[in-house]
């Protein structure tokens, strides 16, 4: 049993120079072509990230300037907007009030007329009403009417007044 | 027949004949032929397949690469520093070398090269060498041999801690050659054990032992699919350890 573990020194001569030469061969033949291959592969993948990262970043850049862009947009459509309601609402105010003054300068008018209707319309009963009394008088008057009696009350004012202004004194 | 003639049989190299390089006498073996054809795998396999722009290799392609990103990402750098993306090759190719030997393993006809102790000692020593070049490299000689002891150590303690930490150095890559080699085999003996319990139990009568045959092919299956397992973990625990062992002597603080 112990050819197991006598080592035969021819052999390990072999392995040696077998593993030597290997090592020497396959460096050039095999890893070297392979691990290039490798490397212009991670390099390849290398490049790609690093431009796909740049354009990542571009692309943040842009959205950056985009969101800006937004904001004063609708900054600016809010301040036109608050612009226009208080236009309106000035406006508003200014026809509300156009219209109150207007509404007032009718009623004003319409205060005016009725008040001249009123007036003529008075003037009117008080002419009728003082030509009725008028006639009325005179009714009254016709009727109470003494010749006579009017003769000498005329007679008696008549001396009266030649008494008083001599200078008027019809004859005699 | 013993279970010690099954298991020589099964686990242990067959050496078939011997080269002679002056003064080395080298063996042709089976773990030398599974070996070489690992070597095969990955000397004309692998650049093939990574090189192939082909849709159907697409997948093996990317397991060879997810494995190799790992070995890099998770193994080698954060172990070796910036500096160790030039051990890279080195630590893939020591992966899947490892890798392939144990699987073929795994294979009919196949035999573990890794469960052979002259091999993981092979790579142990390799580990071993790496990582006093890559410490001697970086710190230089002197700088390298005078950080082995760690630093807060009181200064009459010298002379015992160096001794044990050149000592730990040579244990260290010894406990790696061992722990592959012994993971590798004990799954192998554990799957013969099991298919033994058949006969063991046949020669108490037939109907005994095919009574226990569906129990021991069951165990049988666990183990083989523990024993992938143990293929790829022990391949990353070799890869890793040499890792940290490499950081350390590069980075003694």
């Amino acid at each position: 049993m112990e050819a197991l573990i006598r080592p035969e020194f021819g052999l390990m001569f072999w392995t040696i120079t077998c593993f030597v030469l290997l090592a020497l061969v396959l460096s050039k033949t095999a890893w070297k072509p392979l691990l290039q291959a490798v490397e212009e592969r991670e390099r390849a993948i290398k490049h790609d990230r690093d431009s796909a990262e740049a354009s990542r970043v571009a692309a943040d850049k842009v959205r950056a300037e985009l969101d800006v862009r937004m904001n004063s947009f609708r900054k600016e459509v809010q301040s036109r907007m608050d612009e226009a309601r208080a236009a309106a609402e000035k406006e508003k105010d200014i026809l509300i009030e156009e219209a109150r003054k207007s509404a007032g300068i009718i009623v004003e008018s319409a205060r005016k007329e009725i008040e001249a209707q009123k007036n003529e319309a008075a003037r009117d009963l008080r002419s009728k009403v003082a030509e009725l009394s008028v006639m009325a008088a005179e009714r009254i008057m016709m009727k109470h009417l003494d010749h006579r009696a009017n003769t000498d009350l005329a007679s008696k004012y008549l001396a009266e007044l030649e008494k008083e202004r001599p200078e008027l004194k019809l004859g005699n | 027949m013993e279970l010690k003639e099954i298991l020589e049989h099964h686990v242990v190299d067959h050496i078939w004949s011997w080269v002679v390089l002056g003064p080395l006498h080298l063996p042709i073996s089976k773990h030398l032929l599974m070996m070489v054809i690992a070597g095969l795998i990955l000397l004309v396999g692998f650049p093939l397949l990574i090189r192939s722009r082909s849709a159907a290799l697409a997948p093996f392609r990317a397991m060879i690469e997810i494995v190799v990103l790992f070995l890099r990402d998770d193994i080698v750098l954060p172990n070796l520093g910036i500096k160790g993306a030039a051990y890279v090759g080195y630590f893939a190719t020591l992966f899947f070398f490892i890798l392939i030997m144990n699987l073929i393993g795994l294979v009919p006809y196949g035999a573990t090269a890794t469960g052979n102790l002259a091999v993981t000692a092979g790579l142990a020593i390799t580990s071993f060498l790496l990582i006093n070049f890559s410490g001697i490299k970086e710190q230089g000689l002197i700088g390298y041999f005078s950080h082995l002891v760690p630093k807060g150590v009181p200064g009459w303690l010298y002379p015992l801690m160096f001794p044990i930490e050149l000592m730990g150095l040579v244990i260290k890559t010894f406990a790696l050659a061992i722990r592959l080699f012994a993971n590798m085999i004990a799954g192998h003996i554990v799957i013969l054990v099991f298919i033994s319990f058949i006969f063991i139990f046949g020669s108490f009568g037939a109907a005994v032992g095919l009574g226990v045959a569906p129990i021991s092919v069951g165990l049988v299956l666990f183990t083989l699919l523990l024993e992938l397992l143990v293929a790829f973990l022990q391949a990353y625990v070799f890869v890793t350890l040499t890792a940290i062992f490499t950081g350390a002597a590069m980075h003694p603080h």
